[in-house]
């Protein structure tokens, strides 16, 4: 046998005998398993909260944390695989969260309906800011859609100062729910939109994405119709990021347009840096970096009477955390587990090699 | 408006050299405005070394984030420095009050009664069978805006400095090529701008706004629309830009005064908005902007 048919071998073991435990990693090799795994795991939580083996706090910060994980997705496929940047996001969740208050509140309208018109309004929205993504490129997008955000807010500002909702009023399968339920709704829809967008990125779609991001002359020329491509990104990430806000109006139940945060710069701009920071193109790596903005704190740090005592350090520890992360690893954290793991991988070549060659002296 | 003015001219001047938007500029200027107030408040210092010592802690600021974190940053992308400089908006957010204790207050109280002591604090000019008050401390800020903008430009055109930043403006590698050492170029960028920010942060907190972490954030919104509104490839287009925002917001507000249009001085900003919305994509690359052509 050449040496190279031998060094294939000890670098990728084939028919290695497979074991339960290999049959167990195949199935999850799966990103649908995965994510169904991931889904039930997370029911599990707020099951494990209702029998009190977990505190109900951690719960609610999970389901909090999963709804901004639910736009950071939406919002990597339009960063990560679009290339376009946006910074409207906090105007898209806020819209979302009017069309609940307005629908759930004010007309008393079931889930499905809200969700309907939610999907409706964001398709809207997302078509205009997709033209406009058409004109204009890079930063420039960046900041007009942060005035598009502007506007948005301050629209919901002039309409209504502050908006509740009634836990009464939250119907589902024509049942009332209360916020646990919307725990599980909240975990279900990232489960399904999760599964969804994993799909899309695989598909034509995604690929047409993609190429369309590392170049739009290019790409072009390839027959990618930049048009169609670019509203589709921007249509999916605003019913992302709507939803999310639909979810946290169902989910807070109650909100004060001037003085919350939600609606401002700073949402949009933690959206960009959990995206960033987890890695643009990984979708794990998304949710993974929105765990570390958002969920860090309310659902860890909160624990530790340091933390309580002082808060401004967790916002300065993320912002270090931000600055180093990019700084060394532009590509997230997925970047530094797929770099590990092909360190690892070498590692193991390089020891089988060694073998080999002592065996064959 | 003459604090738009400061800081949509400190955007571009970090857009043009470093090529990165610099979302932490409101958070460093709030981050001055902070020293300069515990200046004024606990020390006693007046006010003109106070705001002195405030633009020279912004300069150290500046050069200190240039040297530490962009000049080993530069193989990071365009998309990356935006993310680091809003890591450094999380930083100084919860910096300020570990430093600076008690979030919100308004810093220049005791200043603010001390010119209006004695004196009216406005002018008033009768005009148009009317009169216009104009208050002393927007007379001040203009004064102090104009001069500041007057020797900054006049430098950008006919210093060494200035040949230098324009220069590594329009391309960092060729001007590094013509023995232009863009470090020192973009360092200084960054002190400028910092600088500039902690006077437009005084300015506005000197008006009476209590100040926070986030106190200028809607100005730095504006004036990053303000760059983008006059074109981020002049220096003065964000300039005038930064003028007209603001006074396109006076006039809608000035249609209140009409009859049928009582109502939309509620609606003053959202038609701002919507109208720079309009103004963005019929000329997308702003009012005094230059269209750049793409070779594929």
């Amino acid at each position: 046998m050449d040496i190279r048919q031998e060094y294939l071998n000890a670098a990728y073991p084939q028919g290695e005998k497979k074991n339960l435990g290999g049959n167990i990693r195949a199935a999850f090799a799966n990103p649908i398993a995965q994510i169904a795994l991931v889904g039930v795991v997370l029911a599990l939580v707020q099951f494990l909260a209702l029998g009190g083996a977990i505190s109900s706090a951690f719960a609610y910060a999970l389901g909090n944390t999963l709804i901004y994980a639910i736009v950071a997705i939406g919002f990597c496929l339009l960063l990560g695989y679009s290339g376009l940047a946006s910074l409207g996001t906090a105007g898209f969740i806020g819209l979302g969260s009017y069309v609940a208050f307005y629908l759930i509140e004010g007309m008393g309208a079931p889930y499905f309906v809200a969700l309907l018109v939610t999907l409706a309004v964001s398709i809207a929205i997302g078509v205009i800011v997709g033209f406009i993504s058409l004109r204009i490129e890079g930063i420039y997008l960046a900041i007009m859609t942060l005035a598009l955000a502007e506007i948005i807010r301050s629209l919901l500002m002039v309409l209504k100062a502050t908006i509740k909702i009634n836990i009464k009023n939250i119907v589902l399968f024509g049942v009332n729910v209360n916020e646990k339920a919307v725990y599980l709704l909240i975990a279900a829809t990232f489960v399904i939109l999760m599964m969804l967008t994993s799909n899309l990125i695989r598909s034509p779609v995604g690929r047409a994405m993609l190429a369309m991001k590392d170049s739009t002359s290019a790409s072009q020329a390839m027959g990618i119709s930049l048009m169609k491509y670019r509203l589709l990104a921007f249509v999916i990430s605003t019913i992302y990021a709507a939803m999310g806000g639909l979810l946290y109006m169902m989910y807070v139940r109650n909100m004060t347009t001037a003085t919350s945060t939600l609606l401002t710069l700073s949402t949009s701009l933690n959206i960009l840096g959990a995206v960033i920071i987890g890695g643009a193109k990984s979708l794990w790596g998304t949710t993974f970096g929105t765990f570390i903005i958002y969920g860090l704190q309310s659902m860890f740090l909160s624990k530790i009477q340091f933390f309580v005592d002082n808060p401004a350090f967790i916002t300065m520890i993320t912002g270090l955390l931000i600055i180093v992360v990019v700084m060394f690893f532009p590509g997230g954290f997925a970047q530094m587990l797929s770099s590990l793991r092909g360190w690892l991988r070498r590692k193991r070549v390089e020891r089988r090699i060694r073998d080999y060659v002592d065996i064959q002296n | 408006m003459c604090v738009t003015a400061l800081a949509a001219f400190a955007v571009t001047i970090i857009f043009r050299t470093s090529t990165t938007a610099n979302f932490a500029q409101g958070a460093i200027s709030a981050y001055g405005c902070y020293v300069v107030a515990d200046l004024l408040n606990k020390r006693g210092i007046p006010v003109y070394l106070g705001v002195f010592a405030g633009v020279l802690v912004g300069i150290a600021i500046g050069v200190f984030i240039d040297l530490l974190v962009f000049r080993k940053g530069r193989h990071v992308n365009e998309l990356g420095k935006q993310i680091i400089t809003m890591g450094f908006v999380s930083l100084f957010f919860g910096g300020i009050p570990l430093v600076f204790g008690t979030p919100e207050r308004i810093p220049f109280e005791a200043f603010y009664n001390t010119v209006k002591a004695g004196t009216s604090p406005n002018f008033v000019i009768p005009a148009f069978g009317g009169e216009i008050v104009i208050t002393k401390h927007a007379v001040i800020c203009l004064g102090i805006t104009v001069v500041v903008l007057a020797v900054l430009f006049l430098l950008l055109k006919h210093s060494k400095w200035g040949l230098g930043v324009r220069a590594t403006a329009s391309s960092e590698f060729t001007a590094e090529l013509m023995g232009i050492d863009t470090h020192v170029i973009t360092a200084i960028s960054w002190a400028l701008a910092c600088a500039l920010g902690v006077l437009a942060a005084v300015m506005y907190a000197g008006g009476g706004t209590s100040i926070s972490a986030a106190f200028m954030t809607t100005i730095q919104v504006n004036a990053f629309l303000a760059c983008i509104l006059g074109g981020f490839s002049t220096f003065y287009g964000p300039v005038i830009g930064a003028v007209l925002i603001p006074l396109a917001a006076s006039c809608v507000g000035f249609l209140a005064n009409f009859k049928g249009f009582y109502g939309i001085s509620r609606w003053q900003m959202v038609i701002v908005y919507v109208l720079l919305l309009i103004a963005i994509l019929i000329k997308p690359e702003g009012l005094f902007g230059k269209k750049t052509l793409k070779k594929v």
